[in-house]
């Protein structure tokens, strides 16, 4: 089996409780592995820990024991997570809080060039106008602050300004979980054809089953900081072993259910 | 026959705008019986809590409501504050997105309910008390007894809500208005939530208008379905018949939008394309001729689609079925 | 149907431009301040040209002569104009003041970021430094400093910032912790931004209105630092008077001359009110915007 592009590895996240209480176990020994080209779906209801998971993973949050490999090799100084954050980007929930409100779409999607010295200043615009057209704005988009924006062009701003990088792996927090259901689409529709066409592989991470059976290869289902049941998404959707996996997907409404009998 | 406990006809919501009122809601009509249930549906900017809080005259201050709005045969349209303070709760109850928001975090559980209670009701504090229990028995707490000296922030999301309920049955109210009340609750609390609503409506025969951006979720609630785009109902009728046979083609988009646990990126989602029009900016046209595959030329963007039949109950504003009929669609 | 004549919701068209001045956002507080605070200062500025006569010219044919139409002020007790003598002490006052209050913001800002942005081990002892500068009591620290050293401005202004500084960082560092916790930050750092980098382009803007405020009531409370500390008999030495000065002259014969300590009194509260008024005006703007913000 080939290695994983990215692999968490027996990951512990305590944090310690509040005023002499319990202290709180985010994550209990979970381990996850993306591989080249998958997307890989973690899903489960609020305090699973898939959040956390996914922090750890691009290290804005520690684990209190466990490891993160990149490549297959562990990733611990600061250079590390430089390194990992050139190929790994990260896109955020809430597109109304992710980007700076005082700075110009334009600008905040030239910076990472800028960081990096990827191209000459000169040259900047020009990339953010591509950028710009491959997410679906307009270029007049660039003058616009977060504020003028709706919440799918904010979120489309987002993920373009992860992938003014370049990255090999995108990782995404229920970016579109705030989103209207006609808006979602188009987002979850930009995210396939973004990731057919730069060969992305995806973390995907939601609380609705419905968007990670749309969109995943592989499920991770969790639970309370650990992972109740992974596979194949086909697999865990259509058959599914754990109870609690059941259990999610029997709550989740859907159109073509027998109506329940009134006298339920 | 009976008669209808809400009339609603041709109501519209208007704010002040720059160039003459701006109408957020426009042309909403629905009747409930007493017990009936009406899913309102629409993605955000359709109105949807707009109207629903005209319905209790809870709009911002700088609203008007015209049209008809009738409750048991008596206009609210033009209620001043002490008119609508004895409906309010007693009559129509509202549970909100955020029950966060609804709750006071000073106030424990107990005191709430009890002080709703004796707000409708001149009873003595056991009285008021021993229905407080009742009622939060009713909404699903486990050991309500307890919960009376809980405050808000030491409950769950999904108990939180359960407690607005339980404040909204305080009164025994004849209708409840949940306005995305399950939005923001993990799914399985979602599935507990609309049980009980379903369960407390049979059992206490209260009217339900369930606001709701999902259309699954609708179909879990039943009863009617009004679909709103841009401030304006654009298909009316039986929740089942309408998810089934779909006549508007923003109904269509909007299912052809939202995966199911059976649709994969192997058959692609549908989007609508475009953005939803600011409130108002709809003008005399049909609301969603800009983003429709199939609008009218000429016919569309100058005329307001009046209601065609689709089926018996099955009602729906567009110019494009009024033509071609279901051939027409997209 | 009926309109009703209510305000309309304010709402800009074209979203919120968290400009700083941005028409029809200046509320009639802020205009108030300004035009009262703008005539102060340019007769301040303007004294050279506009003082009637020599403020430090005594005339002890003219002593303490009441307001009139030859001194539109009066004159104090060695018969000097009064009303130059305020035109020209305002300038000592403006001077230790504005510099005060723009070291003191500087200074302030500095440390605010510092705590925020900063390497950890610096946060307690910024915050130490910061709780001690509040504590300590600034008008015995200018009796102390002006009983070492002869008062001059250097010394003055020094001392304002010193008073001043505290406050200013803590409403930064208020600030800045606060968007610290926000998602954009935490994405400028995985895009590789530095710290430096987030602190001065991302974090900094979102100071920026709290600095204005900040300025404006700073502004006024030196203004009366100034002039309690030269009625104490610590400010600027004679003959060069600044408003606290002139009142401490004028007070003496407060009984019997009640200009000589009035007028230079109402200068002083005249331009600190001013200021008040354009820091709330400007705090009730920058509320409005984010109110609209979040409403969003």
């Amino acid at each position: 089996m080939s290695t994983p592009i990215i692999e968490a590895s027996a990951i512990t996240k305590t944090f310690p409780g509040r005023r002499g209480g319990q202290p709180f176990h985010a994550l209990r020994n979970v381990s996850s592995k993306l591989f080249e080209g998958e997307i890989l779906g973690l899903v489960g209801e609020s305090g699973s820990g898939k959040t956390t998971l996914s922090r750890i993973m691009i290290g804005i949050e520690t684990a209190t024991t466990g490891e993160v490999s990149f490549q297959g090799r562990p990733v611990q100084s600061r250079a590390d997570w430089k390194a990992l954050r050139r190929d790994v980007q990260y896109v955020f929930q809430d597109p109304f809080t992710a980007l700076c409100p005082t700075m110009r779409i334009g600008a905040a999607l030239a910076e990472p060039l800028a960081i990096h010295r990827l191209c000459p200043a000169s040259e900047r615009p020009e990339r953010v106008a591509r950028m710009l057209e491959m997410i679906g704005l307009g270029p007049e988009m660039a003058r616009r602050l977060p504020a003028q924006l709706s919440g799918g062009q904010r979120q489309r701003v987002s993920l373009a300004r992860a992938l003014m990088l370049e990255p090999r792996v995108l990782i995404c927090d229920e970016i579109v979980s705030g989103l209207d259901v006609s808006v979602q689409a188009q987002v979850l529709a930009l995210l396939v054809e973004l990731q057919r066409k730069l060969g992305l592989s995806l973390i995907f991470i939601s609380h609705d089953l419905r968007v990670i059976r749309y969109l995943c290869d592989r499920v991770q289902v969790m639970l309370l900081g650990q992972i109740v049941e992974e596979g194949p998404a086909a697999q865990v959707f259509d058959a599914p072993e754990n109870d609690y996996t059941r259990a999610l997907l029997a709550a989740i409404p859907d159109r073509d259910r027998l109506p329940v009998s009134e006298s339920a | 026959m009976t008669t209808p406990l809400l009339t609603v006809q041709d109501l519209a919501v208007s704010f002040p705008g720059q160039s003459g009122p701006v109408r957020a809601v426009d042309g909403a009509s629905f009747e409930l019986n007493p017990g009936g249930r009406l899913v309102i549906a629409g993605e955000s900017g359709s109105g949807k809590s707009l109207l629903c809080r005209s319905l209790l005259g809870i709009q911002p201050e700088t609203a008007t409501v015209s049209g008809k709005l009738e409750w048991k045969g008596q206009s609210l349209v033009s209620l001043s504050r002490d008119q609508w303070r004895p409906l309010r709760g007693a009559s129509i109850a509202m549970i909100f997105q955020d029950p966060t928001a609804a709750l006071n975090p000073l106030l424990s559980v107990g005191r709430q309910i009890i002080d709703a209670i004796r707000a409708h009701r001149r009873c003595p504090r056991d009285e008021a008390r021993a229905r407080a229990v009742e009622v939060l028995g009713m909404a699903g707490l486990p050991d309500p007894e307890h919960r009376l000296t809980n405050y808000p922030s030491e409950l769950s999301g999904g108990m939180r809500q359960r407690v607005a309920i339980a404040l909204a049955l305080s009164a025994g109210p004849e209708l409840i208005i949940a306005d995305e009340a399950t939005t923001n609750l993990d799914v399985s609390i979602q599935a507990q939530i609309v049980k009980l609503l379903r369960r407390l409506r049979l059992d206490l025969e209260v009217a339900l208008i369930f606001v709701t951006h999902d259309l699954d979720l609708a179909a879990e609630v039943g009863g009617d379905l009004m679909v709103m785009y841009a401030g304006q109902p654009v298909e009316m009728g039986d929740v089942q018949a309408v998810l089934a046979d779909p006549c508007h083609p923003y109904t269509r988009g909007l299912l052809r939008s939202a995966p199911t646990l059976r649709t994969t990126r192997e058959v692609p989602l549908q989007p609508i394309p475009g953005q939803a029009p600011k409130p108002g900016s709809v003008g005399a046209g049909a609301p969603f001729r800009d983003r429709c595959p199939v609008a009218v030329e000429g016919v569309c963007a100058l005329q307001r689609p009046g209601w065609s039949q689709a089926a018996p109950g099955h009602r729906v504003a567009c110019h494009r079925f009024e033509k071609d009929g279901r051939a027409g669609l997209p | 149907m009926t309109v009703t004549a209510l305000a309309s919701p304010e709402r800009g068209g074209t979203g919120g431009r968290p400009g700083l001045f941005r028409r029809n956002e200046i509320g009639p507080a802020l205009v108030a301040g300004a035009v009262i605070f703008c005539l102060i200062l340019v007769a301040v500025l303007a004294a050279p040209l506009i003082a009637p006569a020599d403020p430090n010219l005594p005339d002890l044919m003219a002593v303490r002569k009441p307001p009139s139409a030859a001194n539109w002020f009066g004159t104090d007790a060695v018969g000097r104009d009064l009303l130059s003598r305020i035109l020209w002490g305002g300038q000592v006052s403006f001077l230790v003041a504005g510099v005060g209050m723009v070291g003191s913001i500087c200074l302030g800002t500095l440390m605010g970021m510092l705590r925020g942005f900063g390497p950890g081990w610096l946060h307690p002892i910024v915050d130490r430094i910061i709780d001690i500068q509040l504590a300590f009591p600034y008008v015995l620290l200018g009796i102390a400093i002006t009983s070492v050293v002869r008062p001059s401005v250097p010394v003055l202004i020094l001392l304002m910032v010193l008073a001043g500084w505290a406050a200013v960082a803590r409403v930064v560092r208020a600030i800045a912790l606060q968007e610290r916790a926000k998602d954009y930050v935490k994405a400028a750092e995985i895009i590789g931004a530095s710290r430096l980098r987030i602190a001065a382009f991302h974090v900094f803007p979102s100071v920026w209105p709290s600095l204005m405020v900040l300025a404006a009531m700073q502004m006024a409370a030196m203004i009366v630092f100034e002039a309690t500390l030269s009625f104490l008999g610590m400010g600027v030495q004679p003959p060069t008077a600044s408003w606290g000065g002139i009142m401490l002259d004028g007070k003496n014969y407060i009984t019997t001359s009640w200009w000589l300590t009035l007028l230079p009194g109402i200068a002083i509260m005249m331009t600190s009110l001013s200021l008040v008024l354009i820091g709330d005006g400007l705090e009730a703007r920058a509320e409005r915007l984010r109110s609209r913000e979040a409403d969003k």
